[in-house]
């Protein structure tokens, strides 16, 4: 499968999962991007440790340093699974993921080349030594635990926002 | 007879479900739309048996091998820095988590979802400790705060509704009354955040565990799961050993059944996947991590003739189709599991004599079987159960001598013929004697007989 359709697949599965999904290339795009999908005023988490967090980081005028006070969490994750739409956030690199857990609203940036096609690419990669911790994100939280009727955002993000990047090397 | 007194209260239960309207239509409405969902979900997937297929042979070397597994199983998870506890019985694994907690000082807990917990009626136990435990998935929370048990395995208030849900918050939270599910919804993630950032512990069961890995794995949709095993700094798992798969690669296959099976998603919201506690370097996991295995019975279970129920992977698909499940819900069966996988564990776990009332909750249809994702052949295992309510000497003598009668009568045309006239001729009396209420349900015979009708 070409990157290009991984990434199509990836998107539209993601989109099914109501998750936003936004496309982008080189840095000025994805900070444009991140200049639409995050409310500037609210504070923001972001670990400003990965090269794209780094970019990322002095566009929000509102830092928050912890993310237990933030409203939005915007970080960098492992990477995603073409198959299913989801996005996977790890423990790996001491990296909290309880931070795209706690604000109601997570954006979540991903490489184009972390993208893995189905859920067996994944976990043949990850199996061998897996990290403390690693979450699969399907799009936003959700419940249907009264009358069946679907609400979202119970103990998790009520908003995903999926940006995947692709970065001239 | 003796065994009456005892057993489970299954035909009793059942009149007074039936006669319940707004459950009846709660459980059409749940079991009608996961049965949509599920055919939705599944449409779109190529080589569904192979993957079916696939699935029930992973189970069943899990099971051809259980000790080997679980023993491989705790030798990864403690490598991964876990402390693992073996449970013989459910007496066993409430105190082994009981001592956990109370040696740590920890009175606040918060809990995920775990049928396994209430299979050994853990709470209870915790409570009267002195602790407070807060059921922290959003059904498990409503039931909880009314002081019921779960009536389906994946959404265990559906036989509420949001009325009911809307006055049980006003009344206990002391909050505005609202019949807004999205509302409700807010209301129960504000009041269950404070539960999940002050308590001391999170409980969670787990739907895998990977041998080789030593790794838990969870689905769930809210959230509450990610919470219950990161937030706190211990994090106590209980699941029952079945629960096995030989290794983490071979997660993928029941990622694409399990959650189709369940809900009709494609996959669930959240999959976490623990290994071991935080370690350095780490700022994700509990700083604690014990896991408490449990058997209960099911050594025993793996060892005679029904033991294929232990494949099961608790997706409820089987109860959505179930014709008796869907009409008289859960909570008649009177126990943890419902619904045809629920009759079969419950009886085996619990015994014959407390459970031989459940045998009977089934038509042999045989729709449980059409769905079941990993190919638990649970018609052939209730039949097997019949068989041992008759030799057990629990079915009832009269139900015996009637099917034998009828086996003569049925073998001989002329007395056929004239049960046939018998039956066509004192319907109107037996309908006086015994009441409409038994008699109306039952169509009334022919008079004449077809038979006597066709040239």
């Amino acid at each position: 499968m070409s990157a290009a359709d991984r990434e199509r697949i990836f998107l539209e599965n993601a989109a099914k999962a109501s998750a936003g999904t936004r496309s982008v290339s080189g840095t000025g795009d994805l900070l444009a991007a991140l200049e639409r999908v995050v409310a500037m005023d609210s504070p923001v988490f972001c670990p400003g440790v990965t090269e794209l967090e780094k970019a990322a980081a002095p566009l929000f005028p509102v830092r928050a340093a912890d993310y237990a006070a933030a409203a939005v969490t915007v970080e960098e994750v492992f990477g995603a699974i073409a198959e299913t739409g989801t996005i996977v956030c790890t423990s790996a690199g001491g990296r909290a993921v309880q931070a795209g857990l706690l604000p109601a609203h997570h954006v979540a940036i991903v490489r184009r080349d972390r993208i893995f096609d189905t859920l067996d690419d994944f976990f043949a990669a990850v199996a061998v030594a897996p990290p403390t911790n690693i979450t699969l994100v399907t799009g936003p939280s959700r419940t249907a635990d009264i009358e069946l009727t679907l609400a979202i955002g119970v103990h998790g993000p009520e908003r995903l926002d999926i940006i995947v990047a692709r970065m001239q090397a | 007879m003796s065994h009456e007194q005892t057993s489970l209260a299954f035909r009793e239960n059942t009149v007074r479900a039936l006669e319940d309207s707004a459950l009846r239509a709660a459980m059409k409405q749940a079991t009608d739309t996961f049965g949509t969902k599920r055919a939705d979900a599944f449409a779109p997937v190529r080589d569904l048996e192979a993957l079916r297929d696939r699935a029930s042979a992973i189970r069943d070397d899990v099971l051809a091998n259980l000790p080997m597994y679980v023993d491989r199983f705790v030798a990864s998870a403690t490598r991964a820095g876990a402390a693992v506890h073996r449970a013989k019985d459910a007496e066993t694994a409430r105190e082994i988590i009981r001592k956990i907690l109370a040696d740590r000082g920890a009175r606040r807990i918060v809990k995920g979802k775990s049928m396994v917990s209430e299979e050994v009626d853990l709470n209870s136990h915790l409570e009267a400790a002195g602790m407070e435990v807060v059921e922290t998935d959003l059904g498990e929370y409503i039931i909880q705060m009314e002081g019921e048990t779960p009536s389906h395995i994946i959404v265990p208030a559906i036989h509420k509704n949001r009325r009911q849900v809307g006055r049980l918050f006003a009344d206990r939270l002391g909050v505005p009354y609202s019949d807004d599910p999205q509302a409700l919804t807010k209301i129960a993630r504000k009041a269950l955040r404070e539960k999940f950032l002050s308590a001391d512990a999170g409980i969670s069961g787990a739907n895998f565990a990977a041998a080789d890995t030593g790794s838990l794995v969870l689905l769930t949709n809210e959230g509450n799961g990610r919470m219950v095993t990161t937030v706190p700094k211990l994090h106590v798992a209980i699941l029952s050993i079945e629960k096995m798969l030989p290794s983490l690669t071979d997660l993928p296959a029941f990622l694409r059944l399990l959650p189709r099976s369940a809900t009709g998603q494609t996959i669930t919201s959240y999959v976490s996947v623990i290994t071991g506690p935080r370690k350095a370097g780490d700022a994700t996991g509990a700083k604690e991590l014990h896991i408490v295995l449990l058997d209960n019975g099911r050594t025993e279970i793996l060892a005679g003739e029904s033991r294929d129920i232990l494949k099961c992977i608790r997706c409820g698909a089987c109860m959505n189709v179930c014709p008796v499940y869907r009409a008289v819900g859960g909570h008649s069966y009177g126990w943890t599991y419902p619904g045809p996988m629920g009759m079969v564990l419950t009886t085996l776990l619990t015994g014959m004599k407390k459970s031989h009332p459940l045998v009977d909750a089934s038509t042999l249809c045989g729709a449980c079987v059409e769905v079941c994702p990993v190919r638990v052949p649970l018609a052939d295992l209730i039949l097997g159960l019949r068989r041992r309510k008759v030799r057990d000497g629990f079915a009832d003598p009269r139900e015996r001598r009637g099917m034998e009668a009828f086996g003569k009568a049925a073998a001989s045309p002329a007395l056929f013929a004239l049960g046939q006239r018998l039956a066509g001729s004192f319907w109107p009396v037996v309908r006086v004697l015994w009441g409409k209420d038994v008699a109306g349900r039952m169509p009334a015979p022919a008079n004449p007989p077809l038979r006597r009708r066709l040239p």
